[in-house]
């Protein structure tokens, strides 16, 4: 967007009100990444929008085109700060696909696990933007802390903290260290004992509520219609999970329902996070007590020269944003010929933006963000 | 509605002179010409093929062709078409589905920007991410990167030392 062609000063004037253009994000606390809305204002109240993107972009897709089909694993995570793992696993996917070989069983099980607790500190940091958004730091604080100890387990697993760069073509990296597990299932404990005090002091929080029931309504067949996948769906009352409907990784074995609700508000995506949070403690518990012994990856040969089949595949995962997917197009050569990859936020965060916020006031931009799980390194890439 | 299966779905779009592929038992590609394939992705979603997950160009450069890719898929039939049309690379044009979709405005401007395709009747191809951008469209095959890089931040040697 050309910055040139934006004044900070009052666009409109007459005898009663003067609108002024605002400037919400990138360095707004309230924001996302490095992104921002463009905001027309008439005292608090917003009267258009205009999506300003462009400052995260650091042209992933073309990077990859120049890099080997195994350097690209370092590159994809950073494409979703929060939720890392399901960009390693949509890209190796695609790959074995256009392989055509299958992963073992055992390696089907340590993706899923890590696939969940990649999922259960992104919906905590969900849980604390949604809190800080509100002015309500107390939730942000021990989210937060709570994070943080499974941050301690993918540095014990994977050496990484943030961006794990555990996958790759063909399996896992590593295998579980010793009395991994046991640890892991003292932290589900400790994650879910923790859940109480997170429900009475936000989500049956009455203020909360008062302050979210009817925010930024999307009705059943919008969502449906308009691209927004994940939480965003299934808090309209679409019961489409990826894990259930085309399963990969070992999610077929375990046992799960899809939780749908029908508000579509801001109130019931934020419960939705809430839900789905419990139902990933108990689908980690579930995949280490099925994981079988075996193999944790095929051997591809070398993989530095590894090169892929000329073809073409486009694989997704459940993201704790909703569909994250992977295109990729190979020449048989030792790079990829083409990357393309689906973000999850961009219908949110484009479509929804014009739609939903030039009837809101400036003080709910943050919150709105907050509950649809807005994430823009992911179509900004 | 009855159950569609990626066969059957095949079978359907083979009589209305659409060639396609099976991928697996939920994802077929589909091959349509951009003369009328609006018409096929109007059926689709008809039919209960919904969702558009996402629209991305491909630069086939030595068949001097473009390829936009439309990713749609069905909640009820649990099948995911990647349906794909050729465009000549001396005259990018092809149509809009905004009509069809709200969401593929941004993914139009997207591909716009990167590629240099026009979609016909799409009102607003304004740049989303690249500003002051007027090079060659940069996800373009014969965009040379280090070329640009050495232009705009000069040459260094190995190891980043001046």
């Amino acid at each position: 967007m050309n910055l040139n062609s934006y004044s900070l000063t009052k666009i409109a004037e007459d005898d009663k009100d003067t609108t002024y253009d605002l400037f919400f994000g990138p360095n707004h606390p309230g924001m996302h990444g490095n992104f921002g809305y463009v905001l027309d204002m008439s005292g608090t109240e917003i009267i258009s929008v205009r999506p300003n993107a462009g400052q995260l972009h650091r042209g992933f897709e073309k990077l990859m085109e120049q890099r080997g089909w195994v350097q690209n694993i370092t590159l994809v995570p950073r494409i979703c700060v929060m939720d890392p793992d399901p960009n390693e696993v949509a890209y190796c996917m695609a790959i074995e696909r256009i392989m055509g070989v299958e992963i073992p069983e055992r390696a089907k099980y340590l993706r899923t696990i890590t696939l969940e607790m990649s999922r259960l500190t992104s919906y905590l940091l969900a849980i604390g933007g949604v809190g800080g958004a509100l002015g309500h730091y107390t939730p942000t604080y021990w989210s937060t802390a709570d994070r943080d100890l499974l941050m301690d387990m993918f540095e014990w697993l994977t050496g990484g903290r943030v961006y794990h760069i555990y996958n790759i073509p063909g399996g896992v990296r590593s295998d579980v260290p010793e009395g991994f597990f046991k640890k892991l299932l003292e932290v589900m404990d400790v994650l879910e004992s923790r859940l109480p005090d997170y429900d009475s002091i936000l989500f049956e929080n009455p203020i909360v509520h008062k302050r979210l029931k009817g925010l930024g309504y999307i009705s059943k067949e919008d969502a449906r219609i308009t691209g927004l996948s994940g939480p965003n769906l299934r808090a309209s009352g679409n019961a489409y999970d990826v894990r259930k409907d085309t399963p990969y990784a070992a999610y077929a074995d375990l046992d799960f329902d899809i939780i749908t609700q029908e508000g579509g508000d801001s109130l019931t995506r934020a419960l939705q996070i809430r839900m789905e949070y419990e139902q990933t403690i108990n689908l980690v518990r579930q995949a280490v007590k099925k994981i079988p012994e075996g193999d944790i990856r095929l051997n591809l040969g070398l993989l530095g020269s590894m090169k892929v089949p000329p073809g073409e595949a486009y694989e997704k995962v459940e993201s704790s944003k909703g569909e994250f997917g992977y295109y990729i197009v190979s020449d048989g050569g030792l790079k990829p010929y083409r990357v393309s990859v689906r973000g999850p936020s961009l219908p949110a965060g484009f479509l929804w933006a014009q739609k939903h916020l030039p009837t809101m006031k400036i003080d709910d931009v943050a919150v709105w963000m907050g509950t649809l799980g807005i994430c823009p390194p992911d179509f900004d890439k | 509605m009855n159950k569609i299966t990626a066969e059957t779905l095949l079978q359907d779009l083979a009589l209305r002179c659409l060639n396609g592929e099976k991928i697996s038992d939920q994802q077929i590609k589909v091959f349509a010409s951009k003369d009328n394939f609006i018409n096929h992705l109007n059926y689709l979603q008809s039919i209960g093929f919904e969702h558009l997950a996402n629209i991305n160009g491909v630069d086939y450069i030595d068949e001097n062709e473009f390829e936009v890719d439309y990713h749609v898929y069905s909640y009820t039939h649990k099948i995911h078409i990647i349906f794909k049309v050729r465009i000549p690379r001396e005259k990018p044009v092809i149509l809009t589905v905004v009509g069809l979709w709200e969401q593929a405005q941004f993914y139009e401007q997207e591909v716009h920007e990167f590629y240099g395709i026009y979609f016909e009747g799409n009102k607003d191809l304004s740049p989303l991410f690249l500003e002051n951008w007027n090079d060659l469209p940069p996800l373009r095959k014969d965009f040379n990167t280090e070329e640009f890089s050495e232009i705009l931040f000069g040459s260094r040697k190995n190891g980043g030392e001046e």
